[in-house]
């Protein structure tokens, strides 16, 4: 058990002058468990596979527990990983993947076959232990790859994205007993995900990247409600948040006939930056269907309705704005109560419910205080 | 059989044109024919010789008794089978394809795994290691022959007289290496044409071993040494089987480094070489063509296991 801390670690590929990974600062408890996520190209499997040693630090240090790993080979860092791909090794059974870092480490033979038992017991893979990886199924061969790791009992597990090969099913499956076999060892943790939704179901908290750089890490729930900037708070949340860019009038962002009144922090933070425009964001929850003569009460086209049983989303367009005004365009997310939907076609009106929007500096993109 | 599946076709569609079946059957023609003339010429050029020279095994045939050419059954085959200097030679080609094999194959694996390695001019040196297998197998015999192996101006005894003159002495050692290691010397020629071949199928083994899997080795603690044992040498193995094979077939019948080299002197006629001399020399036609049959047999039971290792190995990559 340990923890990891990433001390301004960089990660430059030969060839090119902007860093996959820029000097990435992050403090891992031990015992936790920390998802790493971001859409493709952000750096975090690089991040993680330099933890594991396959990729340089080409700046900067990484220390698991005391231990400064930085300039240390893969095998002496006393870590176990699960790739993407499984990477079992094919020619060997179930049990000799299991047992072959144990073999390597000069393990005796008994105690091997006793850990790989009560690993396979722990994974329920205890019928396929003679078996090649070839004659698995791909569950069966995520599992063999967790079980790879857990043999081990290594300081830190590196995942990479060990769900992504799997079905939808097995995958919300899977991805309980992941995050439940984590809390049960106790083993200090680093998964990768591109997927919002696996990053806030499994992780103690969440580290947000972009093009290299950390953007935000904290608990999910945190990152939901106090999302530290735009990209964030795009990227957290399914279906994402509605983002547009208001004007600011006497005292309220305004957006065709939607009035926001902002609080006077907010208004000095703009006005320091010398801003006349707002980022408002809010979620589709955020949103209420009331009538046209509510305050604040603006109309939509209704597009589409997604009727998922426990909720409907509503997807629409401002017809007032010809112009797109933000990152999602004129569209508009709300989530509708699933008894009543609108139907498609009709124009409802809807209402930011007071103090739920999150607010960003249009010129830095960061939390505005409220 | 084709045409009675034509005819209960064309009783199944009878609004079709009238003469829906000739007009397909021309068109059927029109597709094939220009197949013909490669298919004829095939048969002609593969199929024929052989099957008179099954025939010709199974006569008693020698140009120096014209009288007495007539049906022999097995006798040819018994007597290839028997005689000393055939059994000779087939000892002495199994000696020759085992050695060449083996040494080659370790060479190509040295080499390739030294050409897996990124460095500088990769693909010069890759080009460069492949041309001995691409010279002509006499020019290349010729080559070691008079260029390397000769006692009076070869590279190797040329190569001592300048290490010994470098120490001060005029005195070198000039030995006569194809006299006194014969066989040796045809064999490091042939190692020599065929470690690229070994080196080729050897390097494609290298490249697609799976990254991942490596990488996941080396987390699991392997040394380098570790991770060529155990993940390595587990995925060549098809391939080292693949180039054992095919090398195999084709060192069997090698003929023009012997001729060359030796000339089959010294003990190192093998059966090609044996065959030939039995035809060219002693011209009993039945005897030669029996023992090319029954070289030819080896080789398809060579062949047959090769295929099956090839394909395993389409299998191996398809279940990926």
């Amino acid at each position: 058990m340990a923890s990891v801390t990433y001390d301004k670690a960089s990660r430059i590929y030969p060839g090119s002058e902007k860093p996959a990974v820029d000097s990435l600062d992050l403090q891992i408890a031990d015992g936790e468990f920390l998802v790493l996520v971001g859409p493709s190209g952000c750096g975090k499997s690089t991040s993680l596979r330099m933890l594991a040693g396959l990729e340089d630090v080409d700046r900067g240090s990484i220390r698991i527990g005391d231990r400064d790993v930085t300039n240390l080979k893969s095998k002496d860092r006393d870590i176990a990983m699960v790739f993407q791909s499984y990477a079992l090794y094919p020619h060997m059974t179930v049990g000799d993947n299991m047992g072959f870092a144990l073999k390597i480490a000069g393990v005796g033979k008994d105690e091997i076959a006793q850990r790989v038992r009560e690993a396979a017991k722990i994974l329920d893979l205890g019928d396929f232990l003679d078996r090649k990886p070839k004659a698995l199924s791909g569950g069966q061969r995520q599992r063999v790859a967790m079980g790879r790791a857990i043999v081990r009992s290594p300081q830190v597990f590196c995942m990479d994205e060990p769900l992504s090969n799997l079905d939808a099913k097995l995958r919300v499956q899977t991805r309980t007993q992941i995050a439940a076999l984590q809390r049960r060892l106790g083993t200090t943790t680093v998964y990768v995900t591109h997927d919002q939704v696996e990053a806030m179901t499994m992780g103690d908290r969440v580290a947000v990247l972009r093009a290299g750089i950390l953007e935000q890490c904290d608990t999910p729930l945190r990152l939901y409600q106090e999302p530290a900037n735009v990209f964030v708070a795009g990227f957290i949340g399914s279906p994402g948040m509605n983002i547009a860019e208001f004007r600011i009038e006497d005292g309220h962002a305004v957006l065709g006939r939607a009035r926001l009144p902002l609080t006077t922090t907010a208004l000095s933070a703009l006005s320091a930056e010398g801003a006349d425009h707002v980022v408002v964001g809010f979620r589709p929850e955020a949103l209420d269907v009331v009538t046209a003569q509510d305050a604040g009460a603006f109309p939509v086209d209704v597009g589409v309705v997604e009727e998922l049983g426990s909720d409907a989303f509503l997807h629409g367009t401002l017809p007032e704005l010809r112009e797109p005004s933000g990152p999602l365009g004129d569209n508009i997310v709300a989530r509708v109560d699933p008894a009543h939907p609108p139907a498609k076609g009709e124009q409802v009106h809807l209402r930011i419910q007071p103090g739920k929007e999150h607010l960003f500096s249009p010129s830095t993109g960061l939390r505005l205080p409220t | 059989m084709s045409t009675t599946l034509e005819r209960s076709r064309e009783d199944v569609q009878p609004p079709g044109p009238p003469a829906g079946g000739a007009l397909r059957r021309s068109a059927d023609w029109a597709r094939r024919a220009p197949l013909l003339p490669a298919l004829v010429f095939m048969i002609v050029v593969t199929q024929l010789p052989f099957v008179i020279t099954l025939v010709i095994s199974f006569m008693n045939w020698n140009a120096y008794y014209p009288d007495e050419r007539g049906f022999a059954g097995f006798d040819n085959y018994v007597n290839v089978l028997t005689d000393v200097a055939t059994r000779d030679a087939i000892i002495v080609t199994i000696e020759l394809t085992v050695v060449v094999v083996l040494v080659s194959l370790v060479l190509g694996m040295l080499i390739a795994l030294l050409l897996d390695r990124k460095f500088l001019g990769r693909g010069a040196v890759r080009t460069m290691m492949i041309t001995p297998f691409l010279v002509v197998p006499v020019a290349a015999a010729l080559l070691w022959k008079h260029a390397l192996f000769n006692p009076e101006y070869g590279l190797l005894n040329g190569g001592l007289t300048w290490i010994w003159g470098l120490f001060g002495s005029d005195d070198p050692p000039q030995p006569d290496w194809i006299t006194m290691a014969p066989l040796a010397s045809i064999e490091i020629a042939l190692i020599w044409q065929w470690t690229p071949f070994m080196m080729l199928i050897l390097l494609a083994g290298l490249q697609s071993r799976p990254l991942d899997v490596i990488e996941a080795a080396r987390i699991d603690g392997a040394s380098a040494w570790q991770i060529f044992r155990y993940m390595t040498f587990p995925h060549l193995r098809r391939y080292l089987e693949l180039g054992a094979l095919l090398g195999a077939i084709y060192i069997v019948q090698t003929f023009d480094a012997v001729f060359v080299i030796t000339s089959g002197g010294l003990g190192t006629a093998n059966l090609p070489y044996t065959i030939y001399q039995t035809f060219y020399t002693a011209h009993d036609y039945g005897l030669a063509s029996a023992a090319g049959v029954i070289t030819v047999i080896g080789t398809i039971l060579i062949a047959t296991l090769a295929l099956r290792t090839v394909s395993t190995l389409f299998e191996e990559e398809n279940a990926r």
